[in-house]
């Protein structure tokens, strides 16, 4: 039984595994230490396809979790959820981590929308701008495989990059297309392609290209789309350690505050100990800061890294709100990735000072998976029943607008008083959307998604309800990062300000949200984090 | 001009003039030699420093290593006059005296016209960069180690004619067996082999097991060759790797597809092809137009602990790694980029060997037409799902039932085999047996006459 590495790893996800990655090619020993299963992607497909029809829009159903590493689950409390909005995010506890289910969707943060507070007088500001962050993108999409569009018209953000994407755009299906040219010339508005972590008609990091199977979330199942269990074999061939099952449930401090070891436990409950010189956290913005807390000691009261008492506050998402509609012509989405093109210049702007921003993004999920209750519920039968599935196939648009949140530290996770199978305090998350959110919602959002239902010809539109929101799996804010210490838990390499050798890199230290999903920036954060990490270990 | 740069100036001219030039056309037409002769597969490293050598070719009798020809002076070929090049080449006879081994297709080569042979020569002079790094050499177990054992093989086995057009045959045909028989080296793979490894000529391209991959018979036999392709579906097979509905190439096939053959004029893939419509046929089990679409999904789908048959655990292999892409009737997709998997010669004849490997290994390949890429299921760190023995021998054995000629099965042990590189021959046990039992018989008649000798002297 390993007891003592170099490098400790808590976390096999995407910021894990690439920092692992970079630790291991400058010759650092790691230790990667996950809470849950490693499976075959065979078994989470066969999951997947055993699952009842009604089951299928569930992105957690094809994995159920562990009795040792709960997560979110139909049926399977473990993450409360109190405030004025329900807080009800997917993630899983398997090595590989959430990837295993993301869309791909890897849009890059703009300038802008990490200058929120100097800017519009929102938020917070990021501890560096987009220029310095830029480069480690670029690492992103080239480690992690992300095509995207040459034409800079479609490009987000809107600017000249630095690289080109290691990989053209997929091509949009008949229906995108189609929606793309109603939203130019009725609207004005770009509809672009999705820049994501999918091989497009090309194999890419010894990956196969996609082949559309429309099944990206919640499993690639040929492995065409980037997750990190496609980097385990890989990492361990590099030299890396994997243990899986294993729960880390204490970081433990020493002299000087510096972190000395953590402790998990395994499967049959039985507690470990391990040593190292240098300690990354990337158990995602829910599971970090809980262990941060459950970590609390004499040095560290308020629990680890959380001088500040900002661990846990400031929890931020996407929250979203989706718009189902009728079409006059057909459409017929659903060839292709599930996510392949979206709005994203309504995300900008000097509204932004009186409310979020919104991006919308048009699902490219088969339709008939979802219309099928819709059609069953119309009481026809036989081909009736038959012609109204095909109907409603071609002709629904499901178009989801996800919103910009602004740190708040009322938006606290702390830790349950109800405890999970080891005995640990289960994540409790206080969750209230906000009135920025709340006003987009009515001032801005309803009223674009009402002039795009009626650009496709649709007389059914119905606006959302400012009181419902649903939760992207977009985890970020409760390590959030800052160069000011008395007000954020890490600085911009993600090391925490009060352990020198401890880093929380991940959607947690996200300072803004803006409306593209977080993955690539995250994973640019763990570039520098583990290039900070490397040079104080070669330094040492 | 200073003394030193004087010097200077004389030792550069000095160099230069060692140096051949050779015509740029000349080079070019090396470099189709080349090309067609496909040096760069095997005398390429996984570094990928091209003809930098250190590749690894798994024969029978152990691993032959291919060298660093490129002309660096030290690590290569740099130093090589062109009657040196010429005999390795075409004689399998290094600089130093000492014998190649046939992995070396010199056997095919020999047929290398000497025009073609010069152009070689100044290409790989003059248009291969010089890579000054040493290759992996290869050691052979006894007795193969002994390079002059090669000498009586040669003897045997080698044919050192160059190519001869045949008067009776067309200009096509002619340019077509000059690219078979000699650069393209299509027997070298193709043709079965005898005892001590030489080409079996009696079963000229009927098909033979090279490591874990099965070159099948491609001879004009209608079931069991390729006597029912037209010729422009052999034409796309060479150009693409594919032939639609029919098979597609994998293995060192790919390899020479990707390297070669989709690099060679449309006319010169069509003499291959009239010329290869030609070869005698040799009967064969047949291997196309056979299996169905079809699945068994009913017998576990939605079912919590399904009792499953032997086919039916291999149906549920197919559909949680292979149907994302081939279908879940097997079908492929409607532009056969991923393959059917019936009418398709790796689910039928000999072509369980082949299905295995690919299912071990992937596929690989790569031409103007693009990337084709099958992730492999062994142990490679690009394996999502590592499949084991009796998986693989699972999968195969229903795809055979399935989309196949729905009778070929194959155990663990066999998929074991193609995983290890495919069947070792036992060459080396039986010669090192043949020796000792030889130098045993020597042993004894040298005592007997001994004992002869002295009793007829005592009784002297």
């Amino acid at each position: 039984m390993t007891s003592s590495s170099q490098v400790i790893v808590v976390g096999t996800g995407v910021v894990g595994s690439v920092i692992a990655e970079h630790c291991l090619d400058a010759g650092l020993e790691v230790l990667m230490i996950e809470a849950g299963p490693r499976v075959s992607r065979a078994q989470i497909v066969e999951n997947y396809r055993n699952l009842p029809l009604g089951a299928k829009p569930d992105a957690t159903a094809s994995y159920p979790p562990a009795d040792w590493a709960p997560h979110p689950f139909h049926g399977l409390e473990h993450l409360e959820s109190t405030g004025p909005n329900k807080y009800d995010p997917t993630y899983i506890r398997y090595a590989g981590g959430s990837t295993w289910h993301w869309a791909g969707t890897s849009w890059r943060l703009t300038p802008e929308d990490m200058q929120l507070r100097s800017r519009y007088g929102v938020g917070r500001d990021w501890a560096f701008d987009y220029e310095t962050l830029d480069p480690y993108y670029n690492m992103t999409e080239r480690k992690l495989g992300i095509c995207g569009p040459a034409d800079p018209l479609d490009q987000w953000p809107r600017r000249d990059r630095s690289m080109p994407y290691p990989m053209p755009h997929l091509p949009l299906s008949q229906g995108e297309r189609k929606f793309t040219e109603v939203m130019q010339t009725k609207l004005g508005l770009r509809n672009v392609p999705v820049a994501q972590a999918r091989n497009s008609g090309m194999p890419y990091d010894d990956r196969p290209a996609c082949c559309a199977n429309n099944n990206c979330v919640p499993v690639c199942p040929v492995g065409a789309k980037y997750d990190a269990a496609t980097s385990l074999n890989r990492l361990e061939a590099k030299g890396a350690t994997i243990l899986d099952n294993s729960v880390v449930y204490r970081v433990e401090t020493g002299e000087g505050n510096r972190i000395v070891a953590v402790h998990y436990y395994d499967r049959d409950k039985t507690s470990h100990r391990v040593t190292g010189e240098h300690f990354v956290i990337a158990c995602n913005g829910v599971e970090t800061p809980r262990l941060m807390l459950m970590s609390a000691d004499d040095r560290n009261p308020n629990g680890i890294a959380n001088s500040s008492d900002q661990v846990g506050r400031n929890m931020m998402d996407h929250p979203q709100q989706g718009y189902t509609f009728t079409t006059t012509e057909p459409y017929w989405l659903g060839a292709g990735p599930v996510v392949n093109s979206g709005i994203m210049e309504t995300s900008q702007g000097d509204f932004r000072r009186d409310h979020a921003a919104v991006y919308f993004r048009l699902n490219n999920f088969a339709r008939n998976r979802d219309i099928a209750k819709r059609a069953m519920a119309s009481g026809k039968v036989g081909r009736a029943l038959d012609e109204e599935i095909r109907r409603l196939t071609a002709t629904s648009l499901n178009v989801v607008a996800a919103f910009e949140m602004l740190p708040d530290p009322n938006n606290r996770l702390t830790l349950s008083a109800q405890k999970d199978w080891l005995g640990l305090p289960r994540p409790s998350v206080y969750w209230d959307v906000g009135d920025y959110v709340r006003r987009s919602s009515v001032e801005y959002s309803n009223p674009l998604a009402q002039r795009i239902a009626e650009a496709v010809g649709a007389t059914d539109f119905k606006p959302a309800s400012p009181e419902k929101f649903s939760t992207s799996k977009h985890i970020m804010g409760g390590t959030i990062m800052g160069n000011d210490a008395a007000t954020s838990v890490v600085d911009r390499h993600s090391r925490t300000h009060d352990h020198a050798n401890l880093y929380l890199p991940g959607g947690g230290a996200m300072a803004s949200t803006a409306c593209g999903n977080s993955t690539i920036t995250m994973t640019a954060m763990a570039f520098m984090a583990a290039e900070a990490l490397v040079s104080e270990a070669k330094g040492a | 001009m200073t003394m030193k740069t004087t010097l200077a100036f004389f030792a550069l001219s000095a160099s230069m003039a060692a140096a051949q030039t050779f015509p740029d056309d000349l080079v070019e037409r090396g470099r189709y030699v080349a090309t067609a002769s496909d040096c760069v597969a095997c005398h390429t490293g996984p570094e990928d420093k091209p003809f930098g050598g250190n590749h690894r070719i798994a024969s029978p009798v152990g691993d032959i290593w291919a060298t660093n020809i490129t002309p660096s002076t030290t690590h290569g070929i740099g130093n090589y006059t062109e009657q040196q090049f010429s005999d390795a080449v075409r004689r399998g006879i290094r600089a130093d005296g000492a014998n190649l081994y046939p992995a070396m297709p010199y056997t095919a080569f020999a047929r290398i016209t000497d025009e073609d042979m010069h152009a070689l020569y100044a290409y790989f002079m003059q248009g291969v960069e010089p890579i000054d790094e040493p290759s992996q050499q290869t050691a052979l177990a006894f007795p193969f180690g002994l390079r002059f054992s090669m000498m009586g093989w040669n003897l045997l086995f080698a044919d050192s004619a160059t190519h001869q057009d045949d008067p009776a045959k067309s200009a096509e045909w002619n340019r077509g067996a000059y690219l078979a028989e000699g650069p393209g080296h299509c027997s070298t793979c193709h043709t079965p082999r005898g005892m001590l490894m030489q080409e079996d000529g009696g079963q000229y391209l009927a098909g033979a097991q090279v490591g874990p991959w099965f070159a099948p018979n491609i001879t004009s036999d209608k079931a069991g060759g390729i006597g029912s392709w037209r010729k422009d579906e052999i034409v796309a097979y060479l150009a693409t790797g594919r032939a639609e509905g029919k098979s597609q190439a994998g293995g060192s096939m790919a390899e020479a597809v990707s390297h070669s053959f989709s690099k060679l004029t449309a006319d010169d893939l069509g003499a291959i092809a009239t010329y290869i419509m030609d070869v005698p046929a040799i009967a064969g089990p047949a291997r196309f137009d056979l299996g169905t679409a079809g699945n068994r999904t009913a017998e576990f789908r939605g079912i919590a602990d399904p009792d499953l048959t032997d086919l039916g655990a291999g149906a549920q292999i197919y559909s949680a790694n292979c149907a994302a892409c081939h279908g879940y009737d097997g079908q492929g997709t409607k532009d056969q980029y991923y393959p059917s998997l019936f009418n398709n010669s790796d689910t039928a004849g000999k072509g369980a060997n082949n299905f295995v490997a690919a299912v071990l290994n992937g596929v690989n390949r790569k031409t103007d037409q693009g990337h084709v890429f099958m992730p492999p299921f062994g142990t490679q760190t690009n394996a999502f799902n590592s499949l084991d023995d009796g998986e693989v021998a699972a999968l195969t054995n229903y795809a055979m039932n399935q989309f196949g000629d729905g009778v070929t099965t194959v155990s663990a042990e066999d998929v074991a085999t193609i995983r290890a590189g495919g069947p070792t021959s036992n060459m080396v046990k039986v010669v090192q047996t043949l020796i000792a039992v030889g130098a045993a018989l020597v042993a004894v008649v040298l005592i007997a006459t001994v004992i002869v000798l002295r009793r007829r002297k005592r009784a002297a």
